[in-house]
């Protein structure tokens, strides 16, 4: 077996899986905090990646704002959005699974098609803010914008585990998330707890979908394939719980990249769900273990 | 407790029903010949397989509990069952319709498996995924399936010698299916299946407290759901007469729920209101394209969160409501029942 | 021996909730279950009736081992048990939850269901009357067709009763059947569980009440700290220093 395209495949997977860890990082956190299982975290994942490209692209009057300024405008635009839309979900969250799932998609879909109305159906290549020669370390080819993605994911999940152990809104937040009613006994804004969790979760969102954006292509219609996947990954480690969407992120994305590079490329998407649904049915709290709520 | 003017009230009330029931039943006869064109013909023989579909998944997850979220994909083997057998072996319509409830039915079972380890949200996703599954498999199997390209050239069924070939006379082939749907759904749900299908839903283990095998209930819930998906897909087939995969990818599937959540989940008769309102909505909408999913979304978003049990709830709440009361009844008293009956001691 | 139950021990990871009980219910009996909260006394009955798997003992009902089979087969085995928070079917009314027992007494099968209409009608026509008796045994007959949940409380402890009676069981769990009730409806319990036990079924009851407890059953045993402390007769059981100590005790070091 070729060594240094086994080590390729993986690195190309570790990739995918970041940016399925971020996303799934938003469903667990959201989930955690307020019971809402977020099926709009998708459309919410390709606005955010819009609110940055456009200012890279030059979409918006022509500006060419460098790639790291994107990237946080993005983020910043789409926390923005996740504090809006935590009015939008207080209600939802409230109801059965099967209303909150379908509300979430009916917001899913208003966000998709907005979108396709305002820049089209047809989407477009971003161009690489670093060089595009692949570089070649210890024998395995790699792209400079996957280190770039799986550098920057790294950096944001170590972020986020920093900002929740070590600062003040951080830990309001862990403790929001495990009792809401204790937490509001002891003073803790429960809703502004999750206006926060909504932010952080968009903008991780916005975040994986600015730096895959040059290895992925842009279109309205990004969300939906990534959002279920995303989803997947978060049930697969454990809804709720952060390292568990970490983990099922990464391996959602090794799996994925695994069965497309040896096994066969159109069944892909099909073997990384069955395995889902086999590692649930031997571990029905998934890898992790799921982690839930205590609601109000 | 004796409501003088009860009587003729309640009279007054059935012939009304009665004779709702009768228009109701000549404008289903009539309707081909009362439609302005064949698209409209088409529009509702589509709405009578969507209605197929959702009956199916109202049993599962309305009344049983289960999700079922890959009715879509169900659908689809159907279909495919159907395509299948009549291009590649010659046979009928006739023979397809119970070959592909079968193979559907089967199909569910397997997706229903998961049911008994994986509670709700989980099984949602695996549902989800197994539906997945299935149209990648739908996808890539070239040979079996013609791949993304589809099957064409279904041939569309004929009675005895008389070619149903046409948007009209296909109609009342499933007007047929339809009613026969429902009337078996209604009668399952009534008696035995039906409470332990709900008594799953409400409290599983209280259930299982009373003598309820859940496992067996939960598969039978998947498969009675899939084999009306099944029958639908085999409907489609002939009638549409070429089927591709992207048909049955999960956007049906939310399609199917939306409209059966609109008509009311738990409720059949939601099934038929939400079939036929989404798919005549959406040909109204079609001329505004993209804004079209904008509205179906926020509609979608408005009705969860306002009116969850969907049409057949605005009806209850209507029904109950004071203002409207004086259409249906001379007495206020008579269709309110009094919980009262606090601390009633002995027997 | 009726119902025998020997050696049970449950373990939930670290914690031990049952050790080595042993108790047997003969027929006919109106057998009590008491001790302090958390005593293992819900846990007992959540083993028998199949939610849990023991870690260790056995139980046998008419001789039969039914130690670790499903909750449902257990019940078709002739157990019916009752909730300590009420656990009725909210979607349903009176009747239906009484009928939702019967199910698996039913002897048409999915076919009939849809082939052979009149015979599934004649035989839900036969579930509905006994139904409707059992109702009028718990005096509410004339409630059937209300929602269950719209009932008073006292109201739906019966239904619960009559819910658990519809599945014709051999012997009766029931899990703090008064708990909430005042003393005109303890009394009204105590008489319907005379006559139910008149009627040939065997009862085992956890209860706090004690003067229910000890105006009514025949036999007790009493659990702490998931051990079987004492056993016997009413006049027994409350002499017993030992019984006294156990309650008292947690009465003096909370």
């Amino acid at each position: 077996m070729n060594i240094s395209l086994f080590l390729q495949t993986i690195i190309g997977g570790i990739g995918i899986g970041s940016l399925y860890a971020l996303i799934a990082l938003g469903y667990s956190m959201v989930y955690r905090s307020m019971g809402l299982v977020n099926f709009a975290q998708g459309s919410i994942y390709m606005v955010g990646t819009y609110f940055g490209i456009i200012w890279y692209m030059g979409m918006v009057m022509g500006l060419h704002v460098p790639y790291p300024v994107a990237l946080v405008i993005g983020i910043l635009l789409n926390a923005v959005l996740g504090v809006l839309l935590e009015r939008v979900f207080r209600p939802l969250a409230k109801l059965d699974l099967m209303f909150m799932l379908l509300g979430t998609i009916g917001l899913g879909f208003v966000l998709d098609n907005l979108f396709i109305i305002i820049f089209g159906a047809e989407g477009f290549a971003v161009d690489s803010p670093l060089p595009n020669a692949p570089l070649e370390i210890l024998g395995v080819k790699v792209l400079p914008q996957m280190l770039l993605l799986i550098g920057g994911s790294a950096l944001l999940m170590i972020g986020l585990q920093v900002f929740l152990k070590r600062t003040r809104s951080g830990k309001a937040m862990r403790a929001s998330a495990m009792d809401n009613e204790i937490a509001s006994a002891m003073g803790i804004p429960v809703n502004r707890m999750n206006a926060l969790t909504l932010a952080i979760g968009s903008g991780l969102a916005a975040a994986a979908g600015i730096l895959a954006a040059p290895i992925v292509y842009v279109n309205p219609a990004m969300g939906s394939a990534v959002g279920l996947k995303g989803f997947a990954a978060a049930i697969l480690g454990g809804l709720g719980s952060i390292p568990g969407a970490i983990a099922g992120g990464l391996l959602f994305g090794v799996l994925e990249a695994v069965s497309a590079g040896y096994i066969s490329s159109s069944y892909t998407r099909g073997i990384a769900f069955l395995i889902m649904v086999v590692v649930l049915m031997v571990k029905p709290s998934g890898i992790v273990g799921e982690v839930t709520v205590e609601k109000v | 407790m004796s409501y003088p003017a009860a009587g003729s009230a309640r009279k007054r009330l059935t012939i009304a029903k009665a004779l709702a029931l009768v228009v109701v039943g000549c404008v289903l006869l009539a309707f081909p010949f009362i439609a302005q064109n064949r698209y409209q013909v088409h529009i509702i023989n589509m709405a009578g397989i969507y209605i197929l579909i959702s009956l199916g998944l109202n049993i599962a997850m309305g009344y049983a509990g289960q999700f079922n979220l890959a009715m879509g994909a169900l659908w689809g083997v159907g279909a495919y069952t159907a395509a299948i057998l009549n291009t590649k072996l010659g046979v009928p319509f006739w023979l397809n319709l119970p070959a592909s409830m079968v193979v559907a039915g089967l199909m569910g079972a397997i997706v229903g498996l998961p049911s008994f380890k994986v509670r709700s949200h989980y099984l949602a996703i695996v549902t989800i995924g197994l539906g997945e599954v299935i149209n990648i498999i739908l996808v890539n199997e070239q040979r079996l399936t013609g791949g993304a390209d589809g099957i064409s050239r279904i041939q569309m069924p004929s009675l005895f010698g008389f070619p149903i070939n046409t948007d009209e006379r296909y109609y009342y082939l499933i007007l047929a299916v339809v009613l026969l749907g429902f009337f078996v759904a209604r009668q399952i749900l009534r008696h035995r299946i039906g409470r332990s299908f709900r008594a799953i839903r409400d409290d599983c283990q209280a259930a299982k407290a009373m003598g309820v095998n859940t496992a067996y209930y939960q598969i039978l819930a998947f498969v009675i759901s899939a084999a009306y998906a099944g029958a639908a897909g085999a409907l489609f087939a002939h009638l549409n007469t070429y089927i591709s995969p992207d048909i049955f990818e999960f956007s049906s599937t939310l399609f199917i729920m939306t409209m059966t959540m609109v008509g009311g989940m738990g409720s059949l008769v939601g099934s038929i209101v939400g079939g036929l309102a989404l798919p005549v909505l959406q040909e109204y909408l079609r001329v505004i394209r993209n804004w079209q999913l904008v509205v179906y979304g926020i509609s979608i978003m408005i009705v969860v969160l306002f009116i969850p049990g969907g049409v057949m709830e605005l009806m209850r709440r209507l029904k109950s409501s004071r203002s409207l009361r004086w259409l249906w009844s001379s007495h206020s008293e008579e269709e309110t029942f009094q919980p009262e009956e606090t601390n009633v001691p002995g027997n | 021996m009726f119902l025998e139950i020997e050696g049970l021990t449950m373990q939930f990871g670290g914690l031990s909730a049952l050790k080595d009980v042993s108790l047997f219910v003969r027929e006919g009996e109106i057998h009590g279950l008491i001790g302090p909260n958390g005593s293992g006394k819900t846990t007992t009955f959540n083993v028998i009736s199949g939610y849990y798997k023991p870690s260790g003992g056995k139980i046998s009902f008419q001789r039969r081992n039914i130690t670790g089979l499903p909750a449902y087969r257990i019940t078709a085995t002739g157990f019916a048990r009752t909730f300590q928070n009420l656990r009725l079917f909210k979607s349903m009314t009176v009747l239906e939850n009484v009928l939702v027992g019967m199910g698996h007494l039913a002897k048409t099968g999915l076919w009939q269901e849809i082939l052979n209409p009149i015979a599934v009608r004649r035989e839900e026509k036969g579930f509905v009357q006994k139904a409707m008796k059992l109702l009028e045994l718990l005096g509410i007959a004339n409630l059937a067709e209300f929602p269950a949940t719209s009932l008073s409380y006292g109201h739906q402890r019966r239904v619960e009763i009559a819910r658990a009676l519809g599945t014709d069981p051999k012997i009766l769990l029931l899990d703090e059947p008064a708990a909430g009730l005042n003393e005109v409806e303890s009394e009204d319990l105590r008489e319907t569980l005379v006559k139910i036990r008149e009627s040939g079924v065997t009862i085992f009851l956890i209860e706090h009440d004690m003067k229910l407890v000890m105006g009514m059953c025949d036999v007790i045993t009493v659990l702490d700290y998931g051990r079987k402390i004492a056993e016997g007769s009413c006049e027994h059981v409350s002499s017993d220093p030992v019984v006294i100590e156990a309650y008292l005790g947690k009465e003096e070091h909370p």
